[in-house]
């Protein structure tokens, strides 16, 4: 067990106050250093066998100084040149134009996040990422000759992260994270399948269990297969939860996102406490999920993360802020400053969920007299008109509510804030996709396009 | 600093027990930008570290530090090493050895007569709010912009125990315009940008920043009163982007050599007729045709000379794409694909500027003979394609031609199909030949700037749309 890596958040929380100084000294008014650490053990996986294994560590710091309303930011990742950064920082901050909301963000108390640090990781070895990347070739193998493990990767994560600015804000955590993903296409003769995407995660070494997720891809991947081409016609789209990522949450995220609002880019910005979707549709962001790929005690600023109700029953509830937003638009900062240490903090989402439905997907999939069920969804979503159309990959047709065939080379358009309003289903099962827990939806009424 | 650096790789290199790969990247990225009106960003972001790759009895091991020094780096070694370690015995296919190749020895500068440190800070944050300015009040509809300059500047010394020992600048900056219009609750945007491998003044050789703008500003305002098409098998005409888009997204990645052996559908089709013997169809680490192409790189991130690679020569399908290790595979010599983002990266197999060759019919004809089809011009919001060649383009501009002549603007359109198929249904190709707008990343695990282009050329796809 190596104790000099445990002590990687009081460290870098240690260099990011002494930081704040220097920043200070050269001119800045206020000044906010934000550090992180990563180690990294992982192996990857190319056709099913080992590619390459690796082992990395990186620290970085992100530097704000403020004079007055002006800003600039600096990052570095080379402690030895932490002053130039502080230096460049104050001089971008002294060539900005002022702007009044260009404040910085005040100290409130942070509650500490227990269950996102694994000691066993401290002592993950190279040789360990390498044992699970065998795991996820020996599950793609055993499981049917026609599927290729494309590419897979195992990764264990050792993270600190800190933060220190003069108006005292200060706080630190350490995290762990094992994640893997499997990239499976299926081969019969001629025939070659979509690929498919399947990811897992676990704070703990011991939520490892990769093979799930290696079956999932395989399983769909073959799935597939024998696709011929579809029919045209309005009916339903059942979207996965994969879909529902590529197609509907980039709307979602581009409206909630206040910093949209304030561009004049977000039509949801006037919309607080309006139905924006139908009622099935409930969305939550919650920053302290017990063991999400998202959870953190507090947000790229230092604010605290909680639940944050942005959707219940198709009414918008809340926007995502950080500091910046929050002064600009005069109302509470949620706390959903985003990013890492190399970018000026955005505003983005911590573990987002889709509220469950009533019905189980079976069930949605058997109430469907005609329409498509797609499993993944690659094409255009233009979240400022809404306007979408893409191809349904993996996807199948569904006949009086029975999946029928896949099909390839279907097209679906459409608009998607009117898409929000024509959702007539949402299943009781979810899955995890990074930080997002997503059922699969049901809309009626979408434009579906076969390819001759 | 260079000097001294490319020294201590390659005496570390010339002590180490395994064929090593010393990789020293640093990277400085300037960023501004503007959104309607607001500076949301100034800033400065300094990328410094040495990623190193060794291969011990036919397994590669990676690691990355950011410690510069000699202890840092043999610690670094001794880590790639360790990580080749504990998968020997395990992988299946040994990596039989790394092919031949001109490896680069030498200092390769950055080709411009106008480098970005010679103008300020305070020139390029001016042409910021001045084009932001522009934007905001070149219509009444625009109700939102946003202006982006970036520039990254890199210099690498690669070193490796087999002969490389090259110290290469590279300078890239791109500059972007986009402007929202509304009319009621409807929005729609328009876009434009330019990126180049060079300077200043080449970053704005074929448009100025104005007209960036004022061309973001009318694409905006007339998709307002554009119509989406209705979905169906057309005749199009695509413009030299969307030519280039679909060389490298549904072509480019089923060659590169890495993806073929796992399974793209151009495994084992060397020397077979995969398109339209009008189509010629390339990748280069040089900038061909037209200059400044962002994908340029004299030497790639193994230490080899890039050189032009002819993937299908008048239809026939006659290389992939290669790094040293998928090159020793085909028993090929490398192509120089092999490219690394940052020194935390392991080099893998990339594309440069990727392109088809130009051909011999003027732009007015390829247009005048269509009865009934889409001039489609640009990528618009998202664009896939899956090794198996299908692929689909979010158009940012489409127009209806009728009888000859280009009608009106189409919005909310798609491009899609099988690349090969509409490769072999390609019955012109124009005398015109340009480069995207090269402001993008291509996406592949790790981001590489890529150029693509060609001319236009005229062929059948599927149009997305409503369905009527």
């Amino acid at each position: 067990m190596n104790t000099h890596e445990r002590r990687k958040d009081v460290e870098l929380l240690d260099r990011c106050r002494q930081t704040v100084r220097c920043i200070e000294r050269l001119g800045a008014d206020t000044a906010e250093v934000y550090g992180e650490y990563t180690r990294s053990m992982s192996s990857t996986v190319e056709k099913h066998d080992l590619q390459i294994s690796r082992s990395q560590t990186e620290a970085s710091f992100g530097i704000r100084a403020w004079i007055g309303g002006k800003v600039g930011f600096a990052s570095t990742n080379s402690p030895d040149r932490l002053e130039e950064a502080c230096s460049d920082a104050v001089t971008l901050a002294k060539a900005s134009p002022e702007d009044e909301h260009n404040r910085p963000p005040r100290p409130r108390e942070i509650r500490p996040m227990e269950g996102i640090y694994d000691p066993c990781a401290e002592d993950f070895s190279v040789d360990l990422a390498v044992g699970e990347a065998i795991r996820m070739i020996e599950t793609a193998s055993a499981l049917d000759s026609r599927v290729i493990l494309g590419d897979a990767a195992f990764s264990a994560d050792v993270y600190a992260r800190a933060i220190a600015s003069s108006r005292g804000v200060e706080a630190s955590e350490r995290g762990s994270l094992f994640s893997y993903y499997a990239l499976t296409t299926a081969v019969d003769g001629e025939q070659i399948s979509n690929f498919d995407f399947q990811f897992g995660a676990s704070r703990t070494a011991e939520g490892i269990d990769v093979a799930p997720v290696v079956r999932r891809a395989c399983v769909n991947a073959l799935g597939s297969l024998g696709a011929t081409s579809g029919e045209s016609f309005v009916g339903d789209v059942l979207l996965t939860p994969s879909a529902v990522q590529e197609l509907l949450v980039p709307l979602i995220l581009f409206q909630t996102n206040a910093r949209n609002v304030v561009r004049g880019m977000s039509r949801w910005g006037s919309s607080l406490g309006k139905s924006v979707a139908a009622t099935h549709l409930s969305i939550v962001d919650r920053g302290r999920l017990p063991g999400g790929v998202g959870t953190a005690a507090f947000d790229r600023e230092g604010i605290p993360h909680e639940d944050c109700m942005i959707m219940v029953e198709g009414r918008l509830e809340s926007l995502l802020h950080n500091t910046y937003t929050s002064e600009a638009l005069g109302v509470a900062n949620t706390g959903h400053a985003s990013g890492s240490s190399r970018s000026v903090p955005g505003v983005g989402p911590t573990n987002l969920e889709i509220a469950p439905g009533h019905i189980e997907r079976e069930a949605l999939i058997a109430d469907t007299r005609k329409g498509i069920l797609v499993s993944r969804y690659s094409g255009n979503v233009d979240p400022v008109s809404g306007d979408f159309s893409g191809v349904a990959k993996g996807a199948y047709l569904i006949r009086n509510g029975k999946l029928e065939r896949p099909v390839a080379g279907t097209l679906i358009s459409g608009n998607l804030f009117e898409a929000l309003a024509r959702i007539s289903g949402i299943s009781s099962e979810r899955d995890s996709l990074f930080n997002l827990i997503l059922p699969t939806i049901r809309i009626d009424q979408v434009s579906i396009t076969g390819s001759p | 600093m260079g000097g001294r650096m490319q020294k201590l790789l390659e005496s570390i290199a010339g002590g180490a027990s395994s064929w090593v790969e010393l990789r020293f990247h640093q990277r400085n990225r300037r960023r501004i930008a503007m959104r309607a009106g607001v500076l949301e960003e100034s800033s400065s972001v300094l990328s410094v570290g040495i990623g190193v790759r060794t291969l011990v009895d036919g397994v590669f091991g990676f690691a990355s530090t950011t410690e510069t020094t000699a202890a840092g780096i043999r610690a670094a070694v001794a880590a790639a090493q360790a990580a080749a370690s504990a998968a020997v015995g395990k992988k299946r296919h040994r990596v039989a050895g790394l092919a031949d190749a001109h490896l680069a020895r030498g200092v390769f500068p950055v080709s411009t007569n106008d480098p970005l440190d010679n103008h300020p800070l305070e020139e390029k944050l001016e042409l910021v709010h001045r084009i932001d300015a522009r934007l905001r009040s070149g219509s009444e509809r625009i109700v939102s912009s946003s202006v982006g300059y970036e520039e990254v500047q890199d210099e690498k010394i690669i070193v490796t125990t087999d002969g490389a020992s090259a110290h290469v600048f590279d300078a890239k900056p791109e500059f972007r315009v986009f402007a929202v219009a509304a009319d009621g609750e409807d929005q729609t945007m328009g876009r434009a940008s330019a990126g180049v491998t060079g300077g200043w003044s080449d970053l704005f050789a074929r448009r100025s920043a104005e007209e960036m703008a004022d061309a973001a500003i009318q694409l905006a305002v007339d998709q307002l009163s554009a119509t989406t098409p209705t979905g169906g098998t057309s005749t199009v005409v695509l413009d030299p982007e969307l030519v280039g888009l679909l060389s490298h997204e549904a072509i480019g990645h089923t060659v590169e050599a890495d993806i073929v052996l796992g399974g793209a559908i151009t495994a084992g089709k060397i020397g077979v007729h995969v398109a339209s013997a009008l189509v010629t169809l390339c990748d280069s680490g040089s900038t061909e045709g037209e200059p400044f192409a962002v994908g340029t790189l004299p030497v790639d991130d193994e230490g080899v000379v890039t050189r032009r690679t002819v993937i299908i020569e008048q239809g026939v399908l006659r290389s992939f794409l290669h790094n040293r290790e998928s090159a020793a595979h085909f028993g090929v010599e490398p192509t120089g694909n092999a490219r690394a983002f940052t020194y935390g990266d392991d080099p893998i197999i990339r594309m440069r500027n990727t392109y088809v060759e130009r051909g011999e019919t003027p732009v007015e004809e390829l247009i005048g003979d269509v009865k009934q089809g889409f001039l489609l011009r640009g990528l618009g919001f998202g664009g896939q394609a899956d090794s198996n060649g299908e692929f689909m383009f979010g158009v940012r501009e489409g127009y209806v031609i009728r009888n000859g002549k280009v009608g009106e603007l189409v919005r909310g359109a798609t491009v899609s199909g099988n690349a090969f198929d509409v490769l072999r249904s390609v019955d012109a190709v124009g005398n015109d030949f340009t480069w995207d707008n090269s402001s993008g990343y291509c996406g592949k695990g790790q981001p590489a700037k890529v150029a693509a282009g060609g001319p236009h050329l005229r062929c059948r796809a599927t149009i997305g749309g409503r369905q009527t």
